[in-house]
């Protein structure tokens, strides 16, 4: 699959002129899914139209330069609400995906980072059809972040997850002014250049330095630093912290949209709808963070006072994960800190524990 | 890949009432296939579901010796348990699994065995107690200590008492609240130290029930000369999906449906005292 540091023959750009017209070809055979603004002016993932007059319209809302992209692409393998069978008083039919080829343009470097570590959550253990039939046949292209999409909330360069990704892709694109540098991570990325030709023309090797020098400044570009490296020792360690959950679950109104729009966070509740004696049975996002999330039938709740929730969130990240998969939970998108109403985020936790500053 | 999610179509065979509020349900997968391929151990627990309702993470309660069925002990206790208690002999329930690790079996062969259960306790112990009688000459003593709330409260009556006519077993009784012809004891089931030895030697203890009485009688266990890695006990956690994935019952970096519901206290002791809850 995904292999580090592959070489190819000839180093490979596009011209950014051509990226509207390379996807408007890729829609005809991919499940194309690329940043696109909103009615609102937000920017999402989203499926392109296959053909006609849609597409174009679509392809007018590409934004592949504002980088706000509000969501990670987790939902396009684990959607906040799955549907897994339909079923009647006697016979049950089974919903999953049928195979598709993806492609996701314009995967952030740390939202690729996560796709990877959800895919090998949903990969352990027992494997999880509903996700895994979803990443089949996918490519993704990322493109790394000349100035942090989140200037206050991005923390990439502490956590090695960005500007641009070292691994975890099929296709990276660096932006060295009008073209695109693509670095190739796989040989299905391979494939997919020699596939769209047309749009990939050979560089030339001075813009492998060139690219160098975007990827360094991109790094100087984020501004927020925090010590990850001291905070995953501290979490691992015995220091005691509660005082921090309790200061931060004080604040915390417990809305869950840290979690919902967290890249790597896979909580989900099953449930039943019936109508008419015909029924679906569903996931849908869930939050640790919520009280009924451990509520058990008798009414005992393990987990019943915030500041266990508060705790479980930020051990299950920068412990718990790590020490599972080696490496942590958090990719530092930032997001939570963005959409948090009351201003908790992670950098803000791993500050104040790391004692850079009080106050997560 | 198997979806993991789909449940099968069990038929319910029997229902035996063992309180005011617990049945056990003996149920048969329609298709012979899955009847025939739905190996499962000791302690293991099955996603139990009434299509249009939902899904609960229910014990195994009949023991894997015994072929062909599926026992279910249910409390009517949230919406999907009050439901099952509404059907009759011959409506279907929806099962998958088998899910969770099981008890240890091989490994406690030669050694005196305690069972010490409260309430509801004692149906997920009853698959490996059942298959400790079925093979009763390759164990030492068995000791079940038992107690309740009430004497309606006490599940498998029947069992109770056959199990005490098997040699070298004892079944002690305690409850709460007595009434009626009420002949054991009353008190808490630590209370039943005082009536039977409790001895660590050659010997291993399962312990299931509510998390206050877990604590005690792992207090009173360890008094009693039992190493943590000898007293072993289920996590009761809310579940979702039975198979790691949708994190209700993630407790430190574990997951009770896959790494559990059976752990050792010892196992129990590098869990975080805030997510343990016992």
């Amino acid at each position: 699959m995904r292999r580090k540091g592959r070489k190819i023959m000839t180093l490979k750009k596009i011209s950014k002129a051509d990226v509207l017209e390379l996807l408007e070809c890729c829609a005809k055979t991919w499940k194309t899914y690329v940043p696109l603004e909103t009615e609102g002016k937000d920017i999402l993932f989203s499926l392109l139209p296959t053909s006609g007059s849609e597409l174009k319209e679509a392809l007018g809302k590409v934004n592949l330069n504002d980088e706000r992209v509000i969501i990670s692409p987790k939902d396009i393998f684990f959607p906040q609400l799955d549907d897994m069978f339909y079923f009647d008083k006697d016979k049950i039919k089974e919903n999953v995906e049928p195979p598709a080829k993806k492609l996701i343009f314009g995967v952030k470097p740390c939202d690729a980072k996560a796709i990877n570590f959800v895919d090998e959550f949903f990969k352990r253990n027992f494997e999880d059809i509903y996700y895994l039939s979803r990443t089949k046949d996918r490519l993704i292209v990322v493109i790394g972040c000349i100035t942090p999409p989140r200037p206050d909330a991005c923390f990439c360069t502490s956590a090695k997850t960005g500007p641009f990704a070292n691994d975890g892709y099929d296709l990276q694109l660096v932006d060295i002014g009008d073209e695109y540098l693509v670095e190739v991570g796989s040989s299905e990325g391979e494939n997919f250049i020699n596939s769209y030709s047309d749009f990939f023309k050979d560089a030339q090797e001075e813009k492998l330095v060139k690219a160098q020098v975007v990827k360094s400044q991109a790094a100087k570009n984020v501004k927020l630093k925090v010590d990850f490296q001291k905070a995953l020792e501290i979490m691992k360690g015995n220091k005691d912290l509660e005082e921090n959950y309790k200061r931060i679950s004080e604040r915390c109104i417990y809305c869950g949209g840290c979690v919902y729009v967290c890249p790597t966070c896979t909580c989900f509740n099953v449930f039943d709808e019936k109508k008419d004696g015909n029924g679906i049975r569903r996931k849908n996002w869930d939050a640790c963070v919520f009280e009924g999330y451990t509520r058990e039938a008798s009414g005992h709740n393990p987990r019943d006072k915030k500041v266990q929730r508060t705790a479980r969130r930020y051990e299950h990240k920068l412990k718990y994960d790590h020490s599972v998969t080696g490496s942590s939970g958090c990719t530092a998108c930032g997001r939570c800190l963005t959409s948090c109403p009351v201003e908790i985020g992670m950098s803000k936790f791993i500050q104040e524990i790391t004692e850079d500053k009080k106050g997560a | 890949m198997k979806n993991e999610y789909l449940p099968y179509k069990a038929i319910i065979k029997s229902i035996q009432k063992e309180s005011f509020d617990t049945n056990t349900y003996k149920v048969v997968f329609s298709d012979e296939k899955i009847r025939n391929s739905f190996d499962y151990k000791q302690g293991q627990f099955a996603e139990v579901s009434i299509l249009g309702i939902g899904e609960a993470p229910i014990s195994i309660t009949s023991s894997p010796t015994r072929k062909g069925y599926l026992e279910f002990t249910i409390r009517g206790a949230g919406c999907l348990t009050k439901k099952i208690h509404q059907l009759n002999v011959g409506d279907s329930l929806y099962v998958r699994g088998p899910y969770g690790n099981a008890f240890p079996y091989e490994e406690i062969k030669g050694k005196n065995i305690y069972f010490i259960a409260g309430g509801i306790g004692l149906p997920p112990l009853r698959s490996l107690i059942n298959i400790i009688m079925d093979n009763r000459e390759e164990f030492g003593n068995v000791k079940i200590l038992y107690g309740a709330k009430t004497p309606d409260e006490l599940c498998f009556k029947q069992e109770l008492e056959m199990w005490k006519k098997i040699p070298n077993t004892e079944v002690w009784l305690t409850v709460d609240k007595s009434y009626g012809d009420w002949k054991h004891n009353v008190g808490v089931v630590t209370e039943l130290w005082k009536k039977t030895d409790v001895c660590s030697k050659n010997a291993v203890a399962f312990v299931c029930g509510p998390p206050i009485m877990i604590k005690f009688v792992v207090m009173k266990l360890i008094e009693s000369g039992f190493k943590n890695k000898d007293i072993i006990m289920t996590l009761e956690r809310y579940m979702k999906c039975g198979i790691g994935k949708c994190g209700h019952c993630n407790v430190g970096e574990k997951f009770v449906c896959v790494d559990g519901p059976v752990f050792t206290y010892e196992e129990i002791g590098k869990i975080p005292a805030k997510e343990r809850a016992i």
